[in-house]
């Protein structure tokens, strides 16, 4: 009966969302709201029953069938419910309708309410209708099966349990920016009152993006055994994409927030940014790639799925179009000012973008064109990854990054660029300095030392522009600063680390493979390990391989111990490695195989990834920034009076209105 | 005295020796980074433990040990596997459209907001006050 309920209740939430669309694009308010609430209601029931029938194992539902077993632990027969292409859907549907209920019940009234919750009922229309007759998690099966076939075990793992829901947050976010983009379009407002209520979202949809992604990474860098954590996958670049440029357009808000500039542009990406988030979608769920990613195949799906990012894409291109022009130009600006340095930050990230858009379409391309018989088979195989990203990536963040202090410090409309350059020496002697060290330590690379170069810049960059903010008040006024700028700044500091730890990362990490029997030593870097031989542990729902590896650096010795494991359900394995953290860095520790001609003797990968926490702890700060910047607005949301507000006119005038004052305080 | 031996005796060599001369060692390296192991899926040679993968990271450590340049050893596997082994797009014909379009594009960029920013420059402008320290809204 539950699973039947919860069908019930996906086709509720259908309906409602049919009226909230309706009724928001018509004028009917409440009646809007309410049914928007009520949509989310219905989706998150619905998606509470699947949940029960996977927690339950009810395995006359396909899907539960499918997916679950008797034997897995409790955390994962949850997260079951969406690991899976249909069950991920649902939880897609429950979070776009969440969108749509929290902006009715939080959203100042007005014509961008009403019509947002109009767009936003539209697409959430778009996906149960996708949902209901294309891939309903709720089919039942006539001769249940005694178990289920069991969750892929690479996926039972905390990290990337945890992975779709926020990956989700943040693409479907996007589509709440694009309801707010349309409705701003249709009324002819794209305006600093448009962009000062739609930045929070943008900031929130990016920040949940943010760790999406770097839950993805992490689990890659532990679970796959081999230590990396970007390999420049299509499904990998997929969610790169739509961050790339919701990083643009939480920069390009602040512009149109503050100076009433840039505003077609910006609208322009609110669209985009929703519609690379669909094209992710789609070559996630279509299984057009094959990849490690890919697990759901389908191309009756994919098409379906492509058809809707082309109406949706289509569609807000052409209102863009029609309405754009109508715009009104933002006031004037300097090359060398704030605006003129956001413009390249814009101008980076989204080539940025573009470039991961081409590279991952066009093998994709190149191979259909060539099933097609249009090029040869020849032309038809081509693979882009690593070096081309690295390549043309590396000058773009270089530049971005290059530009971030300046951007920071300059005054809008107008900057001297002299007093500027001169106020950030020290960032550039630090900067040049410590390139240099790491260049000396680590080889020489070119890479390394510009990875350094550019990071370590940017952090003393916004360390100089907390110091110059606190001014003469000292420390008691550099912590009172205001939320926006601390939000500003740690992001800031998130992407420097990032930088930093991404390219020693890469440019210093060092892997061997021994094979070694018991009581054999293996060294490496300092450090030396004995392999004790291995025992075999039973799991939950699996068995292991353990091995008993004793590793002795400085002196100290501790027992590590990376498994094998094997479940049999499903008939795979999975490598848990063994991770020593030490202040520099991770000693990582994998089991391999047997030797087939020497018994007891076993492949042990022994990797040293320096400062990979500061990878992941960088992306961490920088979803903090963007979350911290989002509660300054809800902060300060509640004094504002809603008439004055909605009625402001755009800043074309020489002196900023009063409200608006604290002009560098975003990020 | 005894106790060094030993533990000399146990020490085990990694399976696939590095090549000595670290340059050459690195080099190597990332050569395995661009080469596609063929067995795998979406893998590069320098992870899997496929054997065509020792197989190809052994050809790659022997061909630059024996002064191969990088585009000799891309060149060889391209010539066996096809330029699907690459992860490396060639550079030429409309490969350089693909390296180049988005150096293009920034350029392009550029000269568009230059010119815009030309365009409707005004006589002179002032720096809005800077109230940086307020409260932001």
């Amino acid at each position: 009966m539950i699973a039947e309920l919860g069908h019930l209740l996906a086709f509720l939430a259908l309906g409602a969302a049919i009226g909230q669309s309706f009724f928001g694009l018509t004028g009917g308010s409440e009646t809007s709201r309410r049914l928007a609430v009520a949509a989310a209601m219905f989706a998150a029931l619905s998606m509470l029953t699947l949940i029960i029938c996977f927690v339950r194992l009810d395995f006359s539902v396909e899907l539960v069938a499918a997916h679950s077993h008797s034997q897995k632990p409790l955390l994962y027969r949850i997260a079951g419910a969406w690991g899976n292409h249909e069950g991920s859907m649902l939880l897609w549907c429950v979070i776009m309708a969440g969108y749509g209920a929290v902006a009715a019940l939080t959203m100042r009234e007005g014509k961008l309410r009403d019509r947002a919750l109009g767009v936003q009922g539209l697409l959430t229309v778009g996906s149960f209708v996708y949902l209901l007759f294309v891939s309903s998690p709720f089919t039942r099966q006539l001769d249940p099966p005694f178990d289920g076939a069991g969750l892929n075990p690479l996926l039972q793992d905390p990290a990337v349990a945890l992975h779709p829901p926020f990956l989700y947050l943040g693409y479907v976010g996007m589509s709440f920016v694009f309801s707010l983009a349309a409705a701003g379009l249709i009324n002819g407002e794209i305006d600093r009152d448009w962009a000062r209520r739609t930045r929070p979202w943008a900031l929130g949809a990016w920040s949940f993006l943010t760790i999406g992604i770097a839950l993805g990474a992490i689990w890659a860098y532990y679970e796959l055994g081999w230590g990396g954590w970007w390999f420049w996958d299509p499904v990998e670049n997929a969610s790169f994409m739509p961050w790339l440029v919701a990083a643009a357009l939480v920069h390009s808000l602040i512009v149109t927030e503050k100076r009433g500039g840039m505003a077609s542009w910006t609208v322009f990406l609110a669209v985009v940014a929703f519609c690379l988030s669909l094209l992710g979608t789609f070559l996630v769920r279509s299984g057009v790639l094959t990849s490690v990613h890919a697990f759901a195949t389908d191309p009756a799906r994919g098409t379906i799925l492509l058809i809707g990012l082309g109406l949706t894409g289509g569609a807000a291109l052409g209102l863009f179009a029609w309405r754009a022009p109508t715009l009104k130009p933002g006031p004037e600006f300097d090359p060398v000012s704030r605006e003129g340095a956001l413009v390249l930050n814009n101008l980076f990230l989204s080539v940025s973008a573009a470039l991961v858009l081409v590279g991952t379409v066009t093998p994709m391309v190149l191979q259909w064109l060539g099933e097609l018989k249009l090029i040869s088979p020849e032309a038809a195989s081509m693979s882009i990854g690593e070096p081309y990203f690295h390549m043309t990536l590396a000058p773009m963040v270089a530049f971005l990054l290059l530009f971030m202090p300046f951007a920071q410090a300059a005054p809008w409309r107008k900057a001297e660029l002299t007093p500027l350059v001169k106020w950030l020496i020290p960032s550039i002697i630090v900067a040049v300095v410590a390139a240099i060290a790491a260049m000396a330590m680590g080889g020489w690379g070119i890479f390394l030392g510009y990875g350094v170069l550019v990071g370590v810049w940017v952090i003393v960059g916004v360390g100089q522009d907390l110091w110059r903010r606190a001014g003469a008040g000292g420390f008691s006024r550099l912590i009172r600063l205001p939320l926006t700028v601390w939000g500003m700044a740690i992001a800031h500091i998130g992407i420097g680390l990032f930088v930093i730890g991404a390219t020693v990362e890469t440019a210093a990490r060092t892997e061997q493979t021994f094979p070694l029997g018991p009581g054999q030593i293996a060294e490496m870097n300092g450090w030396q390990f004995e392999f004790q031989g291995v025992k075999m542990v039973d799991g939950p729902n699996y068995v292991a391989t353990r091995a008993d590896i004793l590793a002795t650096h400085d002196g100290r010795t501790e027992l590590l111990q990376p498994e094998q494991r094997s479940y049999p359900v499903s008939a795979m394995g999975t490598t848990e490695v063994a991770i020593r953290k030490t202040p520099t860095g991770d000693v990582y520790v994998a089991l391999g195989d047997q030797l087939r001609d020497q018994a007891g003797v076993w492949r042990i990968r022994i990797a040293h990834h320096p400062l990979i926490d500061w990878v992941f702890g960088g992306a961490g700060l920088i979803a903090l920034g963007g979350f911290m910047s989002l509660a300054a607005r809800l902060r300060r949301r509640a004094p504002a009076p809603a008439g004055t507000a909605a009625s402001e006119k755009p800043a074309s005038s020489d002196k900023p209105a009063t409200p608006e004052a604290g002009v560098g305080a975003s990020a | 005295m005894i106790a060094p031996l030993i533990a000399l005796l146990l020490q085990a060599q990694p399976l696939e020796q590095p090549l000595p001369d670290p340059v050459q060692e690195a080099r190597a390296q990332s050569l395995m980074r661009e080469l596609r192991c063929m067995v795998c899926e979406n893998e590069p040679v320098s992870q899997s433990t496929a054997d065509m993968a020792v197989d190809a990271r052994r050809m790659i450590r022997k061909q630059v040990a024996e002064g191969a340049t990088d585009g000799q050893v891309r060149d060889f596997f391209v010539s066996r596997y096809g330029q699907y082994v690459a992860f490396r797009p060639p550079m030429d014909g409309w490969g350089m459209l693909l390296w180049g379009f988005p150096f293009v594009l920034v350029l392009g960029g550029l000269v568009w907001i230059g010119l815009r920013l030309v365009r409707n420059r005004p006589k002179a402008l002032d720096p809005v006050p800077d109230d940086r320290n307020a409260e932001g809204d």
